[in-house]
């Protein structure tokens, strides 16, 4: 690769200080920053938005207007207080560890699989990507077809494969409910994995496999001594987005069991929606978000760190 | 040459030529389980509305039928809406690759509070759902004039897209060692150059990742295209899906033949992209 | 019936809307946020009607998902940018009126000759007002029937010209038809935990004798017990605690339930895709209580508060109860919500029709009442307790009591 390396009579004064301008701090600011005033705007003053009416007491009435009554507090506590609220806050746990676990392994898997040098390898990596391209009401309608206790195709196939006697309720046992849509949603996240681990597997050059394999190191220890080391800023990267689009994940559940039966399934986008725009309480709503970002905080402080910890190559 | 023993090895080597296509094997057969709902999603779309929710479900239409497709063609315009999605697709990716990165590079440069803090911020930012942040957008976009355009909904869906691009272009360009930029520098070539000229070319893998990602998940967006624009006329597919879904019933295969005509001209760009996509992934080691 | 209808009505739609979609003349327009999805609604082609009638006033209309609406109207009440006329549900009304949400039309409604009080169906009209004012006007209006499946009932040796009367009779029937290890069901519900569950088991409370006041008694424990009869002994499906009524019709022209309870909008699909013979039968009474109930759902008009063209939204309303377009809505699967106005004798299945209407008199609405999302979803929450078997009817029925009663003490409902 040629660098085009500067003559001497291509130093205008005009050019010198535009160099030194990129050269500048400046410069690092104007980047950072356009992109985070648009961020700012358009997504800073909603979360501000939110912030201020989870601590007011919001009606249909008054929601037009900003100055409404100020209840500090007090829409935190009813919270906390709603007996639904350790339901709600148990099954995002579950939700959330399993399907980030979960879709990790799947897409390492997935990711190593078609790494390996086959016919139409990358052609059928790419197939599985598929899933990601249809709207989440479709995905939420097909999945709650293939996991109907009566003409579903999952059970069906489970029962012709003698694996179980009966039906399985998927959706409509609330003991259940929960296991669909997570099995639902790992379907949708895993390919995000896989590609993403697939790129970063990509980035690792092959001498270093090379001279491992010579210094007589097999496969798996190739893989732990030097793979997953070197995958490890995608790793944080992916974890750490992972989580957050899991504890999101609005659609899917909405579309395939609308958060229940009785709640068996309701995670705190859910519910925060549903307090919103069916029961009208805007502040609870917004209480429930901002608990949420909050909350995702914490896996974004854990995330700068990691990328603090990156050693500069 | 160290290593394994002679008669592993003469395995290995008779097996070698059999191994690839039983992996592409494999291969299809991961492929086929992964993609079943969406194999279901096309039957289901070519069955007649009955058999969809047959006792017993059936792997194949037993009278299979293009009514719904012919249906929806008659009754909206579906070319309309695909030339929408593209638009709104498109431009988000664009703009979503000229704002990640400026940010990613100069995040992945520069190590100070501030830019921990934003990274912090764009990490975090992204667990709120759109139909949370949709009330407040409209406001901003009531303010500058810009509901009822196709133009607010593209600035709306790069929001939800931005944080992802910036930092996964983020360890990209992490990734590629600083030195290579210090000697172009040494040389005389300015870092914004350098930029272009080494950075850029090296963190391919990444670009290709991220716009594909955000492409497509720019093209499914339903909630700021129903909430920003009112006009029928603007607005792209997965909306429209929705005039197939009543009030109080949605006639499924109408709606199904509607998703796979929608997904369908993806699926075919990217057939025709594969080439590139694969040569890209591909090339991205290091030397 | 065969697509050709749906296709006469669509494209006669279509065309229309392409003519008026977009006004011509700088003419006032009203903007509407609707319901009307799908193609066969009436309402689209009412809409492209007036657009093509009229020069003066033009229909910019958006079609909302339904389950979008409430979410849209709350956005367009955030932030001022509220439609000049929307549909709504009508159990919605008091509830969004007494957040100050909607304007009043009283005044107008009594200067209108169209709109006079006595052509509405009374249950319907009961719900357009909160407090002693009226804040809507009703727009369309359907009930529940069951539909039967003849051929299913003639397999098990039943004679379908003698439909069940009671509650027993109906069991008796399902438990004979039912196979649920074939994924065949004897009769089909929704419980489902959103306003259609509480709408399809309110008729049974009250039919038991049994009302919102008296959630503890024995009726009301009765009536929920018999939908939990049903899912435990196999006769309904369990998914009924997930899927809609369409969803559930969905499973009836399958033909893997003998009789599904739903409404006159699953009628043009049905028409057009059923493969047996069929027809419907009224909600059968409890035995000894002879009580006739059924629900009340339709929308209704109404003009959000901050509208812009009231005057122009309340004609678009005259135009669209007028009888010849009101006439439209049967062919949509629709009742209109005057009753001066019959079902064609030239629509497919007539009788099935008449059927729904004769039903209306016994229709009852939901409410009024501003507290009726807290109700519903204390009544939805009741229902799955006690069909999942996590509680026992009167148990669940306690807990959804001690909720509503405070929340009726607030605001009696009447009748409920």
């Amino acid at each position: 690769m040629s660098i085009s390396l500067r003559r001497p009579t291509d130093t205008t004064p005009w050019r010198m200080s535009r160099d030194r301008f990129l050269d500048s701090p400046t410069i690092w600011a104007l980047l950072i920053g356009a992109a985070a005033l648009f961020l700012l705007l358009l997504v800073g003053y909603p979360i501000a938005y939110n912030l201020v009416m989870s601590v007011q007491e919001v009606t249909l009435g008054n929601l037009p207007s900003f100055s409404r009554p100020w209840v500090g507090l007090e829409n935190y506590r009813q919270l906390l207080a709603d007996p639904l609220f350790l339901l709600v806050a148990k099954n995002t746990l579950i939700f959330t560890i399993a399907n980030v676990a979960v879709q990790f392994v799947l897409g390492l898997g997935l990711a190593l699989y078609f790494q390996l040098s086959f016919p139409a390898s990358s052609f059928l990596r790419g197939l599985v990507l598929v899933g990601w391209m249809l709207p989440p009401l479709v995905i939420g309608a097909v999945w709650k077809w293939l996991l109907g206790s009566d003409s579903g195709f999952v059970n069906y196939a489970l029962q012709g494969l003698g694996l179980i006697s009966g039906k399985i309720y998927w959706l409509s046992d609330p003991s259940l409910s929960l296991l669909a849509v997570t099995i639902a949603n790992i379907w949708f996240g895993a390919p995000f994995n896989m590609i993403l681990l697939a790129a970063g597997l990509a980035g690792i050059p092959a001498d270093i496999y090379e001279a491992a394999a010579l210094d007589g190191a097999g496969p798996v220890r190739r893989f732990v001594w030097i793979t997953l080391p070197l995958l490890r800023p995608t790793i944080y990267a992916l974890l750490s987005l992972s989580t957050v689009y899991t504890m999101r994940a609005f659609d899917l559940i909405y579309t395939m069991t609308h958060g229940g039966p009785l709640d068996s399934s309701n995670i705190f986008p859910v519910w925060s929606y549903r307090m919103s725009f069916e029961l009208f309480d805007f502040g609870g709503g917004a209480a429930i978000a901002t608990a949420m970002f909050a909350l995702v905080l914490v896996v974004a402080l854990a995330y700068v760190r990691s990328v603090n910890a990156e050693r500069p190559m | 040459m160290s290593g394994p023993a002679p008669a592993r090895d003469a395995m290995r080597r008779a097996l070698v030529p059999l191994r690839p296509w039983l992996l592409t094997l494999g291969g299809v057969a991961i492929a086929a389980v992964y993609l079943f709902p969406v194999y279901w999603m096309v039957i289901s779309s070519l069955k007649a509305n009955p058999e969809l929710f047959a006792a017993v479900p059936t792997l194949y239409p037993h009278a299979p039928t293009l009514a719904a497709f012919r249906w929806i063609f008659e009754r909206e315009n579906v070319g309309l809406y695909l030339q929408n999605s593209a638009i709104i697709s498109f431009s988000v990716t664009a703009l979503t690759l000229v704002l990640a990165t400026g940010a990613a590079y100069a995040l992945a440069r520069t190590r100070t509070f501030w830019t921990a803090a934003m990274v912090v911020a764009i990490m975090a930012v992204q667990v709120l759902p759109p139909p949370l942040l949709v009330t407040p957008m409209f406001v901003i976009f009531r303010q500058i004039g810009l509901v009822n355009t196709q133009f607010a909904v593209i600035l709306a869906t790069t929001t939800k897209v931005l944080p992802f691009a910036i930092i996964m272009l983020r360890t990209s360009f992490a990734q590629i060692p600083v030195e290579l930029e210090e000697a172009a520098r040494v040389d005389g070539c300015p870092r914004f150059i350098a930029f272009f000229r080494i950075t850029l070319p090296l963190a391919r893998t990444g670009y290709i990742v991220v716009s594909s990602l955000v492409f497509l998940l720019a093209y499914g967006e339903f909630v700021y295209p129903l909430s920003l624009m009112n006009r029928k006329e603007l607005q792209p597919g997965p909306v429209g899906l929705y005039s197939f879904v009543g009030a109080d019933f949605a006639d499924w295969s109408d709606a199904l033949a509607f998703a796979t005509v929608f997904v369908a001209p993806v699926i075919v760009l990217y057939m025709f992209l594969q080439r590139r996509i694969v040569s890209g992934l591909t090339a991205g080691a290091l030397k | 019936m065969k697509r050709r209808t749906f296709c006469t009505l669509a494209t006669a739609g279509s065309a229309s809307l392409a003519l008026g979609a977009r006004p011509a003349r700088a003419a006032t327009t009203v903007s509407l946020w609707h319901i009307f999805g799908y193609s066969t609604e009436p309402g689209l082609i009412n809409i492209a009607r007036f657009n093509a009638s009229r020069s003066d006033l033009q229909i910019d209309g958006k079609s909302i998902p339904f389950g979008q609406l409430s979410q849209q109207l709350v956005k367009g009440v955030a932030t001022g940018d509220v439609p000049d006329l929307i549909t709504i549900d009508n159990p919605t009304v008091a509830s969004f009126a007494s957040q100050g949400v909607l304007e009043e039309v009283g005044a107008r409604v009594a200067a209108s000759r169209i709109l006079a009080k006595d052509r509405f169906f009374p249950g319907s009209w009961a719900t357009t007002i909160s407090q002693g004012k009226q804040f809507a006007v009703p727009g369309e209006v359907n009930t529940l029937l069951f539909y039967v499946n003849q051929d299913l009932l003639r397999a098990g040796g039943l004679d379908p010209a003698k439909p069940p009367q009671t509650w027993a009779e109906l069991t008796a029937v399902a438990a004979k038809l039912a196979d649920p290890a074939k994924g065949k069901y004897g009769v089909g519900v929704s419980a489902i935990q959103t306003e259609e569950g509480t709408f399809q088991w309110l008729p049974f409370l009250q039919q038991s004798g049994a009302s919102l006041k008296t959630l503890t008694s024995p009726d009301a424990a009765a009536a929920l017990q018999l939908w939990v009869d049903w899912v435990q002994k196999g006769y309904a499906s369990h998914d009924i605690l997930v899927k809609r009524q369409s969803e559930m019709t969905d499973a009836w022209l399958a033909g893997n339930t003998a009789m599904s309870l739903s409404g006159p909008w699953e009628l043009p699909r049905i028409l057009r895709d059923v493969k047996f013979a069929w027809t419907v039968m009224p909600m059968p009474v409890r035995e000894g209580r002879n009580i006739h109930a059924t629900a009340l759902g339709g929308y209704v008009w109404a003009i959000p508060k901050g509208a812009r063209n009231i005057d122009a939204a309340f004609q678009v309303i005259e135009y669209m109860l007028a009888p010849e377009q009101a006439a439209r809505s049967f062919a949509g699967g629709r009742l209109p919500a005057v009753q001066d106005v019959q079902p064609p004798t030239d629509l497919p299945r007539a009788e099935v029709y008449a059927a729904f209407e004769g039903q209306l008199q016994y229709a009852r609405p939901r409410g009024p009442s501003p507290e009726w999302p807290r109700i519903s979803e204390a009544l939805q929450r009741a229902i799955q307790q006690a069909v999942t078997g996590q509680q026992s009817a009167q148990q669940a029925l306690a807990t959804a009591s001690a909720t509503i009663a405070p929340l009726l003490q607030r605001y009696p409902i009447e009748g409920m």
